[in-house]
């Protein structure tokens, strides 16, 4: 098992850790709903070392054929992403996000439980040269609506980055405009010794902490999947409705998205909503149903904190998916309505 | 009534524990039933609850109701056969006061005992330590 170069610091300050993809990660500290809360309503920090993150250099026109989104048109300087890395059947391998620094320079920040897999498949199928940072440096997320009224204007625009650059007067090797909880934010890759620094004075200024199930939590309010959950390799992005896919080039995948394209899917990730009151959550795999006949599966859900209320999300026969219609799910063997809605739920 | 620390898990003396992590308090031929703070901690935030029916007939070991958290669904079992006379109806709004304070106003119901003799079979606060040591 992983252990994250932070851990000695967030176990003084009450992280609850628990297995992550391998690693052991704080789960939460004070409770999840309050460091939700602390990221809608103000800042927070995530410890998210455990992503994997690679750098690539070579010639991107090979890389280009490996993932979904256009890489040569992007800025230097700039994010392109989310994006993919799709089997030939269009199944995610992993879902991405990747940064362009150069024409031969680029790094992916992937999924912790896909890192060795990524590594293995850009090896495999280019002569790009892949280098394994995640052990190099750690990297944090600091999200929430009131980033800039603590560590005042961000120059960065959203899906920009900068490498070798200061941050909080540290030398730190990227800093993006990037999230994954609809908030505004940053995150920060760091040696280990000036990620220690800067997660302490993080804390000074009042930033709090939050684990990896707030994480979920924020993510499922935006409708963002998480690997192995929502998407896995026999999930495509139409199924997904996950945008993160250019068809004005060629890829691995293409191919079997355009037949979808043509002639349609058989599921369909869809979202919904519980009522209100109603404090019971589906599990991944709880059955759905229309009128009393099976029609898909929850795959994921959870107390929505900024809602109050039970949000999830799975995937359903398309010949169902009506915007505000009543399905049901099977609970212990009970039926709960729920309420198709759209992405994201707030 | 005090309190002794298992690692980051808190145990109290003036009351009885059973193997599914619940505490009994036991008044008379009242148990005021809860679960502990290791299974609070265990299954981490607590987000709802399905609370036993009220003047359900119960027997030692039977599900009684549901404990949701972020991790999983947890059955709650009655430690002692007899009637639920009451439950904890604050819960429903606010299911996470039993993350706060499993021993105190997170309790979730009551029970009339009809079989005292089983007491004998719930653990002391010793015997629970052990368990959760273990564990």
């Amino acid at each position: 098992m992983f252990v994250s170069p932070l851990y000695d610091l967030e176990e003084k300050i009450g992280a609850n850790f628990g297995e992550f993809a391998g690693w052991q990660m704080p789960m939460s500290f004070s409770g999840y709903i309050e460091e939700h809360m602390a990221v809608r309503t103000g800042v927070a920090y995530f410890n998210l070392s455990h992503m994997g993150r690679l750098r690539i250099k070579g010639n991107l026109k090979e890389l280009e054929t490996l993932i979904a989104k256009e890489i040569s048109s992007a800025k230097s300087g700039e994010m392109i992403g989310p994006t993919a890395f799709l089997n030939d059947k269009g199944g995610f391998l992993d879902d991405v996000m990747a940064y362009k620094i150069s024409s031969d320079e680029c790094l992916i920040v992937t999924n912790a439980v896909n890192r060795e897999k990524i590594i293995k498949w850009i090896i495999s199928n280019s002569s790009l040269d892949v280098e394994d940072l995640t052990f190099k440096y750690i990297m944090i997320a600091i999200q929430g609506r009131k980033i800039e009224d603590i560590l005042g204007k961000i120059e960065l625009k959203p899906l920009e980055f900068k490498i070798n650059t200061k941050f909080l007067n540290y030398d730190v090797f990227l800093v993006s405009r990037s999230g994954w909880t609809g908030e505004n934010g940053l995150e920060i890759w760091a040696t280990v010794e000036i990620g220690k620094q800067l997660v302490s004075d993080l804390l000074k200024l009042g930033i709090k902490p939050a684990g990896l199930i707030a994480r979920d939590s924020l993510r499922q309010e935006m409708g963002f999947v998480l690997y192995g959950e929502d998407i896995n390799e026999n999930t495509t992005p139409i199924e997904a409705r996950y945008w993160v896919f250019s068809l004005n080039k060629d890829f691995i995948g293409k191919d079997a998205i355009i037949e979808q394209l043509k002639n349609g899917i058989s599921k369909i990730r869809i979202g919904f909503k519980m009522k209100k009151g109603e404090r019971i959550i589906p599990r991944h795999s709880s059955k759905i149903f229309s009128v009393g006949n099976e029609v898909g599966y929850v795959t994921s859900s959870i107390y929505s904190p900024y809602l109050n209320r039970v949000i999830g999300m799975g995937y359903i026969n398309p010949k169902y998916f009506f915007l505000g219609y009543n399905l049901s799910v099977d609970i212990r063997g009970k039926h709960y309505d729920i309420k198709i809605d759209e992405f994201p739920f707030i | 009534m005090s309190e002794i620390k298992v690692g980051k898990y808190i145990v109290l003396t003036d009351r009885l524990y059973t193997e599914t992590d619940e505490w009994v308090k036991i008044e008379g031929d009242i148990a005021i039933v809860g679960i502990t703070d290791y299974a609070q901690k265990k299954l981490r935030d607590i987000v709802g609850i399905e609370l036993p029916q009220i003047q359900k007939e119960v027997k030692a070991g039977e599900p009684v109701g549901v404990v949701e958290s972020v991790k999983a669904a947890a059955d709650i079992f009655s430690p002692l056969s007899g009637i639920i006379i009451e439950v904890n109806q604050a819960l429903v709004e606010h299911p996470e006061t039993i993350n706060k304070d499993p021993y105190g106003n997170g309790w979730i119901f009551k029970l009339k005992i009809t079989d005292p003799n089983e007491k004998e079979k719930l653990l002391s606060p010793e015997k629970y330590i052990d368990k959760i040591k273990g564990g």
